[in-house]
């Protein structure tokens, strides 16, 4: 049954960013708990200089007396391995604190409101660039595939290794030097103009703005989801029913989208999305090249700031979103493939 | 296997590598760059770059935010390029003001339509030392510079620099030439002097300002009564010709040469990448062959680790990390090996389940052999050659991560990285400033050695697994 394929794969999803959570939490104990002990007495000086009319022996009793009642609150005060525990519950239901210097445009200290601002944004810019690299990528790899050896696909695998260990920020610096200061077509980053336009002008100046990112990330991008997908629908190619359906007269296209994408589609889908996932968890900090304010900028700014909260909240919700990346890529291949889903072998 | 055997295969996989052109561009590009890193001092105009990178004064004598010396080809006027002249002719003359005296001079010649940013002058002194410094033109004026005077040296670095210690001198050569008018209208006072040294003196000089081209004499002269005891001396005396372009790749805007900085990097990309790769790929293929050799529980366990290390985003957790505990560069090679050994495992592991039930494996273990000598001795010689092309794969990738990280300003900062050129690139608003001569060459080069590894990976992985060969 595949909804408890499904079930199961989400339950070892869940499972797995909470022990991920909790070796964060481990790892970095030590400079959580600085940042936490630090934000207490600076909450304390806070408070208790709205005090009014007390002694300066009160004050500080009553200063001591309030420390004392957040670290219990903060379970500071536990063994170590309780406030691990306690921290990774924390993380795992999102209770991320607050930050330290960044603010939410709201100007709100929430961490998980500054996260969830930065979210949106990355998860629109790299599904954007995905779709595109996916279309292109099918194309291409499709096209070498049917004739491997020949012009197209030498040319294409060369470029594919060409611009393999070519960083996506680096490219994006390149463009920006072209397209923004040679030629002046693009904005140089951010979201949208200043002041932002309304209705569907606030459509086309985001369009404008997300341009350069997504030609950055799709440049790159579809090169080696082309040269995947060519060798999976190569090997494929090379089946006996392939033969037989071309000795049979079946035109080739259909050949190619029928016989051989069906059934090279689980592996395709898997290796297509595991690169991508791979390629957003390392392209993240292009973001912060465009100053596209998503969750990759999120890592230059708190690093710059050190806002350690801020920092470990942003390294959460990407672990989360590379495990929901992981999970998703099974439930496809689990659809995709129905050997899967009753627990034979693939 | 003895070493016959790996000689015969090392053939035999040669002679299918060598029809692989693109391999072959690879191999030759790896040469190339492993024998600038061997001979690195003959590549590097500066040869102390190593550890003076973030010393302000090793570079303070080369100009700020020069474009490379090549630019002059397309350019229509062309700018003077650093020159280094170290070695003056030494004579005694008499002169006017001194009597006798030792006369240090530099020929200089000027074949440029914008004069340099500055002459420096450089030395070594030991006692007392008074000198003259002066100009002779090729039109036959001589421009007064100044003086030094220094007492107490012990080897100390005398430095006389045009551009800040010989602007009122200069401005004394304007007052004798220029007309009163001109000098009254233009803002004398902030006039470059070395746009005056090298112009065509006249009554229109400050405005007009043509290049007067030609042989250029450097004097600095000193009182041979002076040098002659011997407890007075000078050495090393060379001039500094500062250009407006200067060197193969220009120089950032903390004067530092782009050029000796990517030749040094070379060898720490090279080694993360190879280091990395290397350690994390043997890593992975003896984690793959014992997984699949013990099997059981010890499998089960050991391939739940896997997938925890799997489901973590490497990037993200290395930014905090580094973030967090400001490592050394070994401890950041360490935690790219931490997340790099996963690569190979899942293929070695379903590879090794096949070799597991051949017949010489089960006639090893007939004869008495541990289970470490099998794995060691039978199954990862015959395995480790298939991950090969999964070594100069992941080169890139570690490459590209340590940059990423010193990127965000948080490399090492005891070694230079082409990552950390382009975070101070990035700092300083290369890209809005068109510092194009710092942004190109550090990524170009992390290209250019991913490229290079991915040429290699993907010949041998065509060479290896032959399924993919084109017919």
């Amino acid at each position: 049954m595949y909804k408890w394929y499904a079930l199961k794969r989400i339950l070892r999803g869940v499972f797995m960013f909470a022990l991920l959570m909790f070796i964060f939490s481990f790892l970095f104990n030590q400079v959580n708990e600085q940042t936490q002990r630090s934000q207490i007495s600076e909450q304390v000086k806070m408070e208790s200089m709205r005090l009014k009319g007390m002694k300066p022996e009160q004050i500080t009793a009553w200063r001591d007396n309030r420390t004392d009642q957040l670290i219990k609150m903060y379970k500071l005060d536990r063994p170590l391995m309780e406030r691990v525990l306690f921290r990774a519950v924390n993380t795992v239901t999102f209770n991320f604190g607050k930050s330290t210097m960044i603010k939410s445009s709201k100007g709100e200290q929430d961490v998980l409101d500054i996260l969830m601002e930065a979210l949106p944004r990355t998860m629109i810019l790299f599904t954007l660039a995905i779709v595109f690299e996916l279309l292109i990528g099918i194309w291409l790899g499709l096209k070498k595939a049917q004739r491997p050896g020949g012009k197209l696909d030498k040319s294409t695998s060369f470029i594919t290794m060409i611009i393999y260990g070519m960083p996506s920020w680096w490219l994006g610096m390149m463009l920006i030097l072209l397209f923004v200061y040679v030629f002046k077509l693009f904005p140089s980053g951010g979201v949208n103009s200043v002041p932002t336009p309304q209705g569907f002008a606030f459509v086309l100046d985001r369009i404008w703005h997300m341009a350069l990112p997504i030609l950055t990330l799709v440049i790159l991008g579809f090169w080696g989801l082309s040269f995947v997908i060519r060798n999976l629908v190569l090997s494929t190619l090379q089946e006996d029913y392939i033969m037989s359906a071309r000795a049979r007269g079946i035109p080739e296209s259909k050949v190619l989208f029928g016989h051989t994408l069906r059934t090279a589609a689980p592996p395709i889908v898997t290796m297509a999305l595991l690169s991508l996932l791979a390629s957003l968890s390392g392209a993240i900090i292009f973001e912060g090249i465009f100053s596209w304010p998503g969750l990759g900028n999120l890592y230059w700014v708190a690093v710059q700031q050190n806002d350690i909260p801020v920092l470990m909240g942003d390294l959460a919700i990407t672990t989360g979103i590379y495990q929901a990346g992981l999970v998703f890529l099974d439930l496809i291949y689990g659809f995709l493939d129905p050997r899967i889903k009753v627990g034979g072998k693939a | 296997m003895s070493m016959k055997d790996v000689g015969y295969r090392f053939k035999e996989f040669w002679d299918d590598f060598r029809k692989e052109t693109s391999g072959l561009i690879g191999l030759g590009i790896l040469a190339l760059s492993l024998i600038v890193v061997l001979f690195e001092p003959v590549f590097l105009p500066f040869k102390d770059v190593d550890g003076n990178w973030r010393n302000i004064s090793y570079w303070q004598d080369s100009p700020p935010a020069a474009p490379p010396a090549w630019t002059n080809l397309f350019a229509a006027e062309k700018s003077a390029t650093t020159a280094y002249l170290n070695d003056p002719i030494v004579e005694d003359v008499d002169d006017p003001d001194f009597g006798l005296a030792r006369v240090y001079t530099f020929k200089y010649n000027y074949k440029y339509d914008k004069s340099p940013l500055d002459m420096i002058f450089r030395a070594k002194g030991d006692g007392m030392l008074f000198m003259n410094l002066s100009v002779i033109r090729p039109d036959g004026e001589t421009v007064y510079l100044g003086q030094v005077y220094e007492e107490g040296l012990d080897g100390d670095d005398i430095r006389f620099t045009v551009d800040t210690d010989a602007r009122s001198s200069v401005y004394e050569f304007i007052r004798a030439h220029a007309s009163e008018e001109a000098i009254a209208n233009s803002d004398s006072s902030n006039v470059k002097p070395t746009n005056i040294i090298f112009a065509k003196a006249g009554a229109d000089m400050l405005s007009a300002r043509e290049p007067l081209k030609g042989e250029y004499l450097y004097k600095v002269t000193i009182p041979a009564s002076l040098l002659e005891d011997g407890t007075n001396r000078i050495e090393e005396a060379r001039l500094i010709v500062t250009g407006r372009v200067s060197g193969v790749l220009g120089t950032d805007t903390s004067k530092r040469d782009i050029y000796s900085g990517i030749i040094a990097g070379l060898k720490w990309a090279l080694f993360i990448g190879l280091v990395t790769s290397i350690i994390s790929v043997l890593v992975g293929v003896i984690y793959g062959i014992i997984c699949a050799y013990f099997g059981g529980a010890t499998d089960t366990i050991m391939q739940f680790v896997f997938e925890v290390f799997v489901s973590m985003p490497m990037l993200p957790i290395l930014i905090v990390l580094s973030a967090t505990f400001k490592p050394s560069i070994w401890i950041i090679i360490g935690a790219m090996i931490v997340f790099y050994w996963v690569g190979p495992v899942k293929t070695v592991r379903s590879m090794a389940l096949q070799i597991k039930e051949e017949t010489y494996i089960e006639a090893a273990k007939a004869l008495g052999a541990g289970k470490w000598r099998i794995i060691f001795k039978h199954m990862a010689p015959i395995l480790l050659p298939y991950s090969f092309a999964n070594m100069a794969l992941s080169v890139p990738g570690a490459i590209v991560a340590e940059s990423s990280l010193s990127l965000l300003g948080l490399g090492d900062p005891s070694i230079i990285s082409w990552g950390q050129i382009l975070h101070d690139a990035q700092l300083s608003g290369a890209t809005l400033n068109g510092l194009w001569w710092w942004i190109v060459p550090p990524g170009l080069f992390i290209a250019i050695m991913g490229m290079t590894f991915a040429f290699l990976g993907f010949a041998m992985d065509k060479i290896l697994h032959p399924k993919l060969r084109t017919r």
